[in-house]
């Protein structure tokens, strides 16, 4: 073979024989290692460097057909992108899986075992970020020409341990791990300037000429992710920027000799992406996130404008070429610096400006909680960047004209509308800047959206009704189905065909199945394998023992107040005290398990974490309960984590106060896998339960709108509930009585307190009477075999509307006009 | 900082030779030109072809010789490489500065002052 020849077999080549061979070379040439001295590891990294070089051709023939079409291109920003793994996605949407698979095993190599080398890319918190790297599948596989923009944090979300019950954070350095995956581009970085002041000059002619000077420079240095569709045919990337000081260290400090001194301005640069931050702690007033927001911003501009400018003289076309998406408010900076670039560097005038900025953002709103409505002093905006404070300023001024035009006299609404909170402290709301500077207001379920819309920003929807609309999240099945549930992929594939991989309602042909014995016995089959699956895992991190035949209710997501893990531990509670208290045997045995990370400075969560651990101890050493129940709480969890929990479960706990969830998609996921949902009338939830039908699913507690009613007229008393229903009560004395905390008297009086003399502000207990009384049903129901698989199968069936394929398709259309850009030749395997 | 200076025009035009302007050599360049301005020599050619990065203080002293020159002269900047004007056209310093693609153009605009 030819030395040319050779190399396109290696790096190209799909059969057995090629992947052999690459995997081979790489192991040799790429981690300097000998076959006789391979290592799962160092397998790992061969095997991700050979498919790298497969994406390679596919990535610049992608970027090459966008530019010949002059694509319109759809750039999605995002302070978050929880990747979680790639080998394995990878490998699936090449098409490559089966095929490496045999290759690997022909040379006595096991794919199972080196895929689980690779460590989760973690730059996100939870959804928000995982719904990101959803979308971004799902564009690639649309062949749509989009993007994403972040931040490469060096370090990722924290690694969770627990000591003694209590969560243990431990630094999360990715990216070692991840270096095969990503791709530097020093030579696209780009300068970005930070601090300084305004000089107020006058131009050639005499005009008023704002001037930013005395700004530092950091340099951001973009790294690029292969994002490849399924089918092969698109490879798209998201654009991650480190930032890098402009010089090595500060050469005269140097000469000084005071070495110390000398880079320090180095580190702190780079500091700037460094580490993502965990939700829930209070950003406002951090300097540090400000910058990385502005970071954010900033470098995504100057590449977005730099390649447009590639092939456009002018702005005119800008809109037509260009969608920006902010995920949430963290971009929100963008209206403030495209303004900026435009009015500033490229002299357009401010009407044109605005115009085209409001035609290119759109901005999805991701919480109704008002802690959670980033806002930032204008104090700290002045000294990072005074220059956008005053552009703030400008929109401020303009807008707020143009309202008291239109409602004059109603200075209130003046006040609520302006992006600038007077008081205690003068602060920029960034949601509104990010509306007023969008042409697309989206919420991300139905009843979030309509909440929006009556609520947190009603003030804006009476302005602009027709900008606001609903775009209810997705989940991608290639990730969350192909990659995660290989067993039911393959059931499902034999089923009704593979059609549902890229077109997921085609599941809806399951439903005549539902019944079919044969076939519910397939399913349960699965179910149970994935269960064993789990209780490996489980007893190899935790040595808690479960017994896949009991039932697996999972409560698996971020730790925080409104998400009620809470209210399950009360109603595990509930269980045990009925059992060894009443000696009332249940329907059917049971296994809890919990999963997720509190953030570090959420002393509650935290809290409720030891809670779980406590709960633990007691229930699984009492040998009256061990055939009943089981508690756990897996550490750790991360997507590939979520990749394993979530095929295993049976019902899955979407428990939020009603109200609170924006949209969800842990419920999504679990449905795709067919697992019941436990939930409240809470964000996505109610649009689930519609598509699945209310019988196949345990809903229960109070509405929004009851919710909103009863806090209105003052009709919610804790302790009246507490007085009135013997569970609640014996729940909160045994929580008083220390039967959890033997060893530590008084650890969980705080959550008593909280919930009977602090107004229980989400609602445990008003919930708790109808959750105990649906979870008796969930035990009851699941004890019948076949009406179980039934309503499980029909969940499956039908959950296909909620794939990220259909909400990318619906912001495509309705709000970034983008289309997928079929013509790409289509790759052989597929 | 090392310049090349030669007169043209009835002007100066000034050669940076070195590729970073920033907080080292800043402060004397701004002296140097500033020595010049004070003793008459008001028209003068910047010439940026050597630079590859101008950082705020590299160009708080640019702004400030010009201030010094006044209206009585003029000074004027070409030779500008695409990522360098970015920085300009940050600053604004587009609207307060003539800039020119070489040195002849350059020359030729001080000439008449």
């Amino acid at each position: 073979m030819q030395a040319m020849e050779w190399d396109t077999h290696f790096r190209k080549g799909e059969t057995r024989s090629a992947l052999q061979e690459s995997v081979w070379w790489h192991l040799r040439y790429s981690t300097g290692k000998p076959w006789a001295e391979r290592s799962p590891r160092s397998l790992y990294l061969a095997l991700a460097y050979a498919v790298r070089d497969r994406l390679m051709d596919r990535l610049l023939e992608t970027e090459a057909h966008y530019e010949a079409l002059d694509a319109k291109r759809l750039y999605y920003l995002s302070i978050e992108f929880l990747i979680g793994r790639s080998l394995s996605n990878n490998l699936h949407n090449l098409g490559l899986y089966e095929t490496l698979h045999e290759a690997l095993k022909e040379m006595g190599v096991d794919l199972e075992e080196v895929k689980e080398q690779e460590n989760d890319a973690a730059l996100g918190n939870g959804g928000l970020g995982r719904l990101a790297a959803c979308f971004l599948d799902s564009l690639a596989t649309l062949d749509m020409p989009g993007f994403g923009y972040g931040i490469h944090y060096e370090y990722g979300l924290f690694r969770q341990g627990i000591d003694d019950g209590y969560q243990k954070e431990k630094l999360d350095h990715w990216l070692a791990e991840a270096m095969p995956l990503q791709m530097e581009r020093p030579d696209q970085s780009c300068l970005i300037p930070l601090y300084g002041r305004v000089a107020h000059e006058r131009d050639l002619q005499g005009n008023y000429n704002p001037m930013w000077l005395d700004w530092k420079v950091v340099v951001g240095v973009p790294y690029d992710i292969p994002i490849v569709g399924y089918g092969g045919r698109t490879v798209n990337y998201l654009r991650l920027y480190a930032a890098r000081s402009s010089s090595e260290l500060d050469i005269q400090i140097f000469n000084e000799g005071d070495y110390v001194r000398a880079v320090e301005q180095k580190i702190a640069v780079e500091n700037i992406s460094k580490i993502l931050y965990p939700s829930d702690t209070v950003q406002t007033g951090r300097e540090l996130r400000l910058v990385q927001e502005y970071f954010l911003v900033a470098c995504a501009l100057r590449d977005i404008i730099r390649r447009y400018r590639k092939s456009h003289k002018d702005f005119d076309a800008f809109p037509d070429k260009v969608a920006i998406q902010l995920n949430d408010t963290h971009p929100a900076l963008t209206v403030a610096e495209l303004m900026r670039m435009l009015v500033d560097e490229y002299a357009v005038d401010w009407d044109r400006a605005w115009d085209i900025t409001q035609r290119v953002c759109g901005y999805t709103n991701h919480t109704l909680l008002p802690e959670a409505l980033e806002k930032w002093p204008v104090s700290l905006l002045e000294r990072v960047l005074p220059r956008h404070l005053q552009i703030v300023y400008e929109i401020n001024h303009r807008f707020l004209e143009e309202i008291s035009v239109l409602w004059p006299g109603d200075t209130d609404r003046l006040r609520r509308m302006s992006l600038i909170e007077e008081e205690p402290e003068k602060q920029v709301r960034m949601a509104h800047l990010a509306i007023v500077g969008s042409h697309s207001i989206n919420g991300v379920s139905a009843l979030h959206t309509e909440l929006l819309k009556k609520t947190v920003v009603r003030d804006f929807h009476e302005r602009w009704p027709g900008r606001f609309n609903n775009k209810t999240n997705g989940i991608t099945q290639r990730r969350w189905l192909l990659t995660a549930n290989p067993s039911l992929a393959e059931l499902l594939g034999r089923t009704v065909g593979m059609d549902w991989v890229t077109q997921l309602t085609t599941l809806r042909g399951l439903e005549s199945m539902a019944g079919d014995p044969d076939f519910q016995r397939d399913f349960l089959d699965v179910k149970h394998r994935n269960k064993e699956r789990l209780a490996d895992m489980v007893m190899d991190t935790t040595r808690v023992r479960l017994d896949p035949g009991t039932l697996f209710d999972i409560h698996a997501k971020r730790i925080h107040e409104y998400k009620r893990q809470l209210l399950k531990v009360m109603h595990i509670i509930h269980e045990y005290l009925t059992l060894v208290e009443d000696g009332r045997t249940p329907p059917t045995p049971r296994s809890f398990l919990f999963a997720g990370k509190a953030a570090p400075g959420y002393w509650a969560a935290k809290q409720i974490i030891k809670l779980i651990h406590s709960v633990a101890d007691v229930v699984n050493r009492d040998r009256r309960v061990k055939d009943w129940l089981r508690v756990v709480f897996i550490p750790d969890y991360r997507v590939s984590l979520a990749e394993r929990i979530i095929p295993a479960a049976d019902v899955n706990e979407q428990i939020s106060m009603a109200g609170t969830e924006a949209s969800g998609t842990g419920n999504m996921k679990f449905v795709l896998n067919g697992s019941l949902i436990v939930g409240t009338l809470d964000g996505a939830n109610i649009e689930i339960l519609e598509a699945v039908g209310r019988e196949n699913a345990y809903i229960f507690g109070l509405t929004a709108d009851e919710i909103t009613t009863l806090r209105r007229e003052d009709r919610y008393h804790p302790r009246e509930v507490y007085q009135g229903h013997d569970g609640v009560r014996r729940v909160m004395d045994a929580l008083l009585e220390n039967r959890f905390s033997p060893s530590d008297p008084g650890l969980f009086r705080w959550i008593v307190n909280a919930l009977l003399d602090g107004g229980d502000h989400y609602m445990h207990l008003a919930d708790f009477p109808s959750y105990i009384e649906i979870q008796d049903r969930v035990a009851r129901d699941f004890a019948d075999t076949s009406g179980w698989a039934c309503k499980a199968i029909l969940n499956v069936a039908r959950v296909g509307w909620f794939s990220s394929d259909r909400t990318i398709e619906a912001y495509a259309g309705e709000v970034w006009k983008i289309q997928g850009t079929s013509s790409r030749k289509e790759v052989a395997a597929f | 900082m090392q310049m090349d200076v030669t007169e043209m025009g009835g002007g100066l035009v000034v050669l940076p030779l070195e590729s970073r302007m920033d907080a080292t050599n800043s402060p004397d360049f701004k002296e140097r030109i500033l020595e010049w301005v004070r003793g008459g020599r008001k028209r003068i050619v910047l010439d940026l072809s050597r630079v590859t990065f101008i950082d705020s203080s590299g160009l708080s002293a640019i702004l400030s010789c010009l201030k010094a020159i006044g209206q009585e002269g003029d000074l004027v900047i070409c030779c500008v490489a695409d990522g360098l004007m970015s920085l300009f056209q940050l600053t604004r310093m587009t609207r307060i500065f003539r800039f020119y693609p070489n040195v002849k153009e350059a020359v030729a605009a001080i000439e008449g002052l």
